[in-house]
């Protein structure tokens, strides 16, 4: 993990800090309805964790100004365009796994993200396909018996 | 107290059961060997797939595989100065240096046979300690179990050093995230914005998949790395029983490394590295020749493995007596033990003895095989599993986590949960947010919470019934001590360095 002592933009801890306090504001809403002992935890923790993310950004404002405190930043993506590059594969493989189904898109899928990733010994690439799909294949089809989401050619 | 403990020993001994811990040493080994690969991805991974298993075949795949993955990552930390698991990091110091003299195979010995003394050391610690410590938790009520919730999320955001103030906001994220769901007591349901999936609460094995299996695949794609592994399937080593005599001095280290590890291990919060880092250091001050340590001094691998591996099972003494997971594999350990209805803490010992004992002893055969499995051949075998190409295995671990979590209830709605998870916890990753508190958020949280609500009825809604009994008041002083340890020596540290200054 890359340390950064300067960056451009908002200091991450900042942006975390506002998100937190949003989303944990926006739970807090709905604990008046909840019966009094049920809302205890939820409402402790909610606070807890808007008090402590109103630390944490203040912690970045104070070590704006001081030497003695600290809020160091980290460079969050490695390779922004990889990591992009992932949550689209990953969205196109579960969606083709609930539209398409399991076995289909995992040997389709398996391939073409290994390949696109940086592995093009597309020899090496389809054996370990097959070996992996297939042997899924017998631990869920055939010894565990667990029905995935059912190919599109048989339904 | 220990006759269930040989009691459970024949079942262990069943072919399905001992076979189950083969698998898991060797599949350890070869996910330890991959660096960005830890044993708490593997058993997270692992955990889904043993739902139609006997809780004791699933156990001791876990017990292999966390034992077979400490020593694992001594391998890259050897042949190329990768640690395989943070735990391995201090045994790179001298490994590496072996492996460049020539001497790569008899560091990897060394490693073997220290990881596996560390191992059967730390399993001894508990089938010894464990039992008693069971049987005096058993007398506690609902408000001490409440105050020993409450020592075990403080204890484990403390001791972890680092970000405090990050460790307390994970925590506080894994205690929300038990929350979701029916509340047990009221029956009223908590912020399932009318999903009935979510019904029945989080199931934790989504939310440890997530965060444990998900960053390190992303991290398998997005990274470049070109490893240099032409050096690593050449060894060259002799039988492991003809180099063994030429290991037996390092026997004090061993010892000094097993305490430190086991003592390590026990405590919230520390881990395997820091275990390693400790024994590493104690050995190099007992040693008559530090200056040749971190040039090649196979007694520093001894150290730091014995070390890493002696933590192993001691971990899991709070995890099973108390239910307080000490480390991130101990919370994904539990997390197996819940899917198969075996809720960790005193009961455990006393409704299933067999089940918890035989638990034991697969850890020590796992650290016993580690000698057998992990020999030379075995050790030049396992050297190839670095030629694997990461982007292939990125993509193998995505889908294997996709099609495990959809079988536990067979519904993608759990996928999408767990990837959102998994989302989260590559982000709190990068941002240095530590992921154990949030698990051991996610099980403290809804105990922590049935118990007070428990104690608060009994003592008819009055607070101070949480605190009327010595060991509620002992356990309150703990606490304090937890938290404001740190605290007053960090002030101190302060004031000291002012005044030096």
């Amino acid at each position: 993990m890359k340390q950064t002592t300067s960056g451009q933009g908002p200091h991450p801890d900042l942006i975390t800090g506002i998100a937190i306090i949003v989303v944990a504001g926006f739970l807090l809403l709905r604990t008046p309805d909840m019966p009094t002992m049920s809302s205890l935890l939820p409402i402790t923790m909610l606070s807890t964790l808007i008090g402590l993310s109103v630390l944490m950004i203040l912690r970045v404002f104070i070590a704006n100004r001081s030497e003695r405190f600290k809020a160091p930043r980290y460079q969050i993506f490695d390779n922004l365009p990889r990591f992009l590059g992932i949550v689209v594969a990953i969205g196109l493989y579960v969606a083709g796994v609930s539209l398409i189904g399991f076995y289909t898109t995992t040997a389709v899928m398996v391939p073409l993200v290994a390949w696109s990733f940086g592995y093009r010994d597309i020899k090496r690439l389809l054996l370990a396909d097959l070996i992996f799909t297939g042997g899924l294949a017998i631990i869920f089809a055939l010894l565990m018996g667990q029905d995935l989401p059912t190919e599109f050619f048989i339904r | 107290m220990y006759g269930s403990l040989i009691d459970a020993l024949p079942a262990v001994l069943s072919l399905g059961n001992f076979a189950a811990v083969v698998l898991g040493v060797i599949t350890g080994i070869c996910i330890g060997a991959l660096p960005g690969l830890s044993a708490t991805m593997a058993i997270s991974v692992l955990i889904p797939f043993t739902f139609g298993m006997d809780p004791l075949v699933a156990l001791g795949m876990m017990a292999g595989i966390y034992n077979g993955a400490m020593y694992g990552g001594a391998i890259p930390a050897v042949l190329l100065r990768i640690p395989g698991t943070p735990a391995a990091v201090a045994t790179s110091f001298d490994g590496y240096p072996m492996a460049q003299q020539g001497r790569g195979g008899y560091a990897l010995q060394v490693s073997v046979v220290s990881s596996a003394i560390g191992g059967i050391v730390s399993a001894i610690v508990l089938m010894l300690l464990a039992p008693p410590l069971a049987k005096v938790t058993l007398l506690f009520g609902p408000s001490e179990v409440f105050w020993v919730a409450v020592f075990g999320l403080s204890a484990i955001v403390f001791l972890l050093g680092g970000d405090v103030l990050k460790g307390l906001l994970s925590a506080c994220f894994g205690v929300f995230v038990s929350l979701v769901g029916l509340d047990s007591i009221s029956g009223y349901d908590r912020y399932t914005f009318g999903h009935l999936e979510l019904l029945d609460g989080i199931n934790i094995v989504v939310l440890l998949v997530g965060l444990y299996a998900i960053p390190p695949a992303i991290a398998l794609l997005e990274e470049v790395m070109d490893v240099d592994t032409s050096t690593a399937g050449r060894l060259n080593t002799t039988s492991l029983w003809k180099a063994l005599p030429s290991m037996l001095r390092f026997w004090k280290t061993w010892l000094r490394s097993s305490v430190i590890g086991v003592f390590v291990g026990i405590l919230p919060g520390a881990g395997g590295s820091m275990a390693a880092f400790l024994s590493y250091n104690e050995a190099r001050r007992a040693s008559s020749n530090p200056d040749e340590w971190g040039k090649g001094e196979p007694e520093g691998v001894a150290a730091s493995e014995t070390a890493n591996n002696a933590d192993t099972a001691s971990a899991l003494i709070p995890a099973l007596t108390l239910g307080i997971p000490g480390t991130a594999v101990a919370a994904v350990m539990l997390g197996g033990l819940m899917i198969h209805g075996l809720q960790p803490g005193p009961m455990l010992f006393r409704d299933n003895p067999d089940i918890v004992f035989g638990f034991m002893w697969q850890f020590l055969f796992a650290a016993i095989l580690l000698i057998v499995l992990g020999g030379a051949l075995a050790t030049n075998s396992f050297a190839q599993v670095l030629r694997l190409p990461r982007p292939l295995l990125g993509a193998f671990i995505i889908t294997l986590v996709v099609v495990g979590v959809y079988s536990i209830n067979g519904r993608m709605f759990d996928v999408y949960l767990m990837l959102g998870f998994g989302f989260i916890g590559y982000f709190m990753d990068k941002l240095k947010f530590p992921l154990p508190p949030v698990v051991l958020g996610l099980i403290l949280g809804g105990f922590a919470e049935q118990n007070l609500r428990l104690a608060l009825r009994i003592g008819g809604g009055d607070w101070t019934a949480l605190a009327a009994n010595t060991t509620s008041k002992v356990l309150i002083v703990m606490i304090l001590l937890v938290i404001l340890t740190p605290l007053f020596s960090r002030l101190s540290r302060r004031k000291k360095s002012q005044s030096t200054a």
